[in-house]
C-alpha cells in the first residue's frame, strides 16, 4: 500500500438536477495527497456530472466540495484553476491553432515587464522556454514548443493536455479519459505521468472505461451507479471481474 | 493497491511531422503570394495607363485604403474569434451622421474648427463602439450568433441613418476640415498616416499582446478557453466594441472626405471588409488570420478598384475580380486546411 497524505479534496452528499434528471444523487468522496484514485462507472452513471462539478464546470444542487478541509464553491472553472484543481478534458482541452507553448500558458500568461507587461505584451520566449522545461518536469517530451497543435499527432496532442494540466496543478488533477484514442505505448506514457503527479503529492482522480489501466494505476477505486456511489475500496479488491459486475450492478453488497 | 511497476517509455512521444516541401512552404505563406499580386497588378495597370504610376493616384487609393482597412482589422479580430460582423458598413454610415450632427451643432455655436473635429472623432467612435456593444450583448446575453446579432444591427443602423437625415448628408460643419486629406508626405495625408500607426498597434495587440492570445484561442476552440479560465463574454464584449470602434473612426474619415456625413457612406462596406480579411488568409471557422494579410487584402481591392477606372474598364468588374480573388484565397486556405497545419 502506497502511503497516502491528508485528505486534500472531498465530496458531501453532493446531488446535482438538471430539471426533473437526477444526475447526481449524493455522492460522497475523498481525495487524499498523493493518491491516484480511480473513478468508474457505466455511461449515464455520473461521471461526467461529478468532473464538471469538481472542475467548476457545473454547480452541484446541493453538498459541499472541500478543498484542504474548506468548504469552496466554484462558480466558473476559473475558480477551481486559481485553487490548483486542474482538470483534462475527455476532448478537446487545446486551441489546435495556437503552438504547444501557447496551450500550456493559455489563460496564464507570462507577460513582459513593466509598461509593456501592463498592456498584455506577452514574453514568449521565456514561456516557450518555460514550456518546454515543465512539459520535461512532467515527463513529456515534444519536438518544439512553437509548433501549432494542429501539426501534432493525437497521442502527442494528449501529451500537451496532461502536461499541462499536471504542471500547473498544485493541489488536484482530474483527468477524464486521458488513454481513449491512444495506442498501448502512447497510453503506458501516460500512466506514467500520473504516477509522476502521484509521487509528487498531488491528488489524482483518473475516469476511465479502459478497466486493465484503472487497476494497474489507481489505489482506490470509487464506481458510480445511477448517480449514486455504491461501492468505495482499495484497489487491491477488486479484479476485471469484480470491477465490472460492480459497474453493471451484478455484484451489490 | 498501486502496482508501480508503469514501464516509462524509453522513447517519449517524439514523431516529428514530416518536413514540408519547399513548394507547400511559398504557398503557405498568404502575406508573399498577395505582395507579388499586388505588385504585379500595379505594374500591370501601369504599363496599360503610364498615369497610374504616380503619387496623385497613389493618394487617392491610399484614401480609399484607409477606411476599408479600419473596418477590416476589425472584422479580421471578429473573424478570428470565430464571429463574423455585418454591421460594420452600416455603423460607417451611421456614425459619420450622429457625428456630423454634433459637429453641426459645434460649428453653427461658433466653435472653432480644432475642437470641433476633436468632439466630432470621439462622438463618432462613442457610437461605432455603441453598436459594437449591441453587438455584444446580442451575442453574449441573448444568444444570438454573430451573424444574426450583426444583421439586426445593421438593418437598425442604416435605417436609423436614413431617417435622421432623410437621406441627404449632413453639411455645414467646419468648412477647412477637407483639408486634411490633402497628401502631406509624399501621397500620405494626415489622416492616412494615423490609420497606418492605428494598423501598427493593432499589429501589435492582435499578434504579440494577450489580446490577440485569447481572440485566437477563443476562435480556435472557445471550449478549451473557457477552460483555461479566460472570460469568453467578457472578451467577445471586446473584439465586437473593437470592431464598432475601428467602423466609427472610418465613419469620421469618410466625414473628412466628403466633408459632411452621408448616410449612404459606408453602404455595403461589410462585404468588401470580408472580402478583404478572406483575400488576406484568415479563415471564418476562426482561429486563423494576420494583420498583414488583411492589410494587403484591402491594398489589393483598392488597387483594382483605381486600376480599372484608370485604364478605362467599367469598374463594376472590380466585383467579378473580387469574386476571383476570394475563389482563390478560399481555395488556397482549403489546401493548407488539409495539410493540418495553420498560423
Amino acid at each position: 500500500m502506497t502511503e497516502r497524505g491528508d485528505v486534500i479534496y472531498e465530496v458531501r452528499d453532493l446531488s446535482k438536477r438538471y430539471g426533473a434528471v437526477v444526475a447526481l444523487d449524493g455522492a460522497n468522496l475523498k481525495l487524499h495527497a498523493g493518491e491516484i484514485l480511480g473513478l468508474v462507472g457505466d455511461n449515464g452513471a455520473g461521471k461526467s456530472t461529478l468532473v464538471k462539478c469538481l472542475s467548476g464546470a457545473h454547480q452541484p444542487t446541493s453538498g459541499q466540495i472541500l478543498l484542504d478541509g474548506v468548504e469552496r464553491e466554484w462558480r466558473s472553472p476559473h475558480d477551481a484553476i486559481e485553487a490548483g484543481v486542474e482538470t483534462l478534458y475527455q476532448d478537446s482541452g487545446l486551441a489546435p491553432h495556437l503552438s504547444v507553448s501557447a496551450n500550456v500558458f493559455l489563460g496564464r500568461e507570462e507577460v513582459k515587464s513593466g509598461i509593456l507587461g501592463k498592456m498584455g505584451f506577452l514574453a514568449q520566449k521565456s514561456m516557450d522556454q518555460r514550456a518546454h522545461a515543465d512539459l520535461d518536469r512532467v515527463g513529456i517530451a515534444v519536438p518544439a514548443s512553437g509548433r501549432s497543435v494542429a501539426q501534432l499527432s493525437g497521442g502527442q496532442r494528449q501529451a500537451v493536455a496532461i502536461g499541462r494540466a499536471v504542471a500547473w496543478a498544485s493541489r488536484v488533477i482530474i483527468l477524464d479519459e486521458p488513454t481513449n484514442h491512444l495506442g498501448a505505448r502512447q497510453a503506458g506514457e501516460v500512466l506514467h505521468v500520473m504516477q509522476r503527479a502521484k509521487e509528487q503529492g498531488l491528488g489524482v482522480i483518473f475516469i476511465s472505461h479502459t478497466l486493465p489501466h484503472v487497476l494497474q494505476v489507481t489505489d482506490r477505486v470509487v464506481v458510480l451507479r445511477l448517480g449514486r456511489v455504491v461501492k468505495d475500496a482499495p484497489t487491491s479488491e477488486f479484479n476485471v471481474d469484480t470491477l465490472l459486475g460492480t459497474i453493471t450492478g451484478l455484484i451489490t453488497e | 493497491m498501486a502496482s508501480t511497476d508503469v514501464k516509462t517509455p524509453d522513447h517519449p512521444v517524439t514523431q516529428v511531422v514530416a518536413p514540408t516541401s519547399r513548394w507547400k512552404t511559398i504557398v503557405g505563406n498568404q502575406q508573399f503570394i498577395l505582395l507579388v499580386v499586388w505588385i504585379a497588378m500595379i505594374i500591370g495597370f501601369s504599363l496599360k495607363a503610364p498615369i497610374f504610376f504616380s503619387s496623385g493616384v497613389a493618394g487617392n487609393i491610399l484614401l480609399d485604403w484607409a477606411p476599408l482597412v479600419l473596418i477590416a482589422l476589425g472584422e479580421l479580430i471578429v473573424v478570428i474569434s470565430a464571429g463574423i460582423d455585418l454591421s460594420v458598413g452600416a455603423t460607417v454610415g451611421f456614425s459619420g451622421v450622429i457625428g456630423a450632427f454634433a459637429m453641426k451643432a459645434l460649428t453653427s455655436g461658433g466653435t472653432g474648427t480644432v475642437p470641433t473635429l476633436v468632439v466630432g472623432v470621439l462622438v463618432c467612435v462613442l457610437v461605432g463602439s455603441a453598436v459594437g456593444l449591441i453587438n455584444a450583448s446580442l451575442i453574449n446575453y441573448a444568444r444570438l450568433v454573430p451573424f444574426i446579432a450583426t444583421l439586426v444591427t445593421l438593418g437598425a443602423a442604416s435605417g436609423l441613418s436614413l431617417v435622421l437625415t432623410k437621406g441627404a448628408p449632413i453639411m455645414s460643419g467646419p468648412a477647412d476640415a477637407i483639408t486634411l486629406v490633402i497628401p502631406w508626405i509624399g501621397p500620405f495625408s494626415k489622416p492616412v498616416i494615423v490609420v497606418v500607426l492605428i494598423t501598427g498597434v493593432i499589429w501589435a495587440f492582435l499578434h504579440k499582446a494577450r489580446f490577440g492570445r485569447y481572440t485566437y484561442a477563443i476562435g480556435s476552440n472557445a471550449f478549451a478557453a473557457r477552460a483555461a479560465g479566460i472570460n469568453v463574454k467578457r472578451h467577445i464584449t471586446k473584439v465586437y466594441v473593437l470592431s464598432g470602434f475601428l467602423a466609427g473612426l472610418a465613419g469620421f474619415f469618410f466625414y473628412l472626405r466628403l466633408n459632411g456625413g452621408a448616410p449612404t457612406s459606408g453602404l455595403g462596406m461589410e462585404l468588401d471588409a470580408i472580402a478583404a480579411v478572406v483575400i488576406g488568409g484568415a479563415a471564418l471557422a476562426g482561429g486563423v488570420g494576420r494583420v498583414s494579410g488583411t492589410v494587403l487584402g484591402a491594398l489589393i481591392l483598392t488597387t483594382v478598384t483605381s486600376g480599372l477606372i484608370i485604364i478605362g474598364v467599367d469598374p463594376q468588374w472590380k466585383r467579378v475580380v473580387v469574386a476571383a480573388l476570394i475563389a482563390i484565397a478560399a481555395t488556397l486556405q482549403a489546401f493548407r486546411k488539409s495539410e493540418g497545419g495553420a498560423s
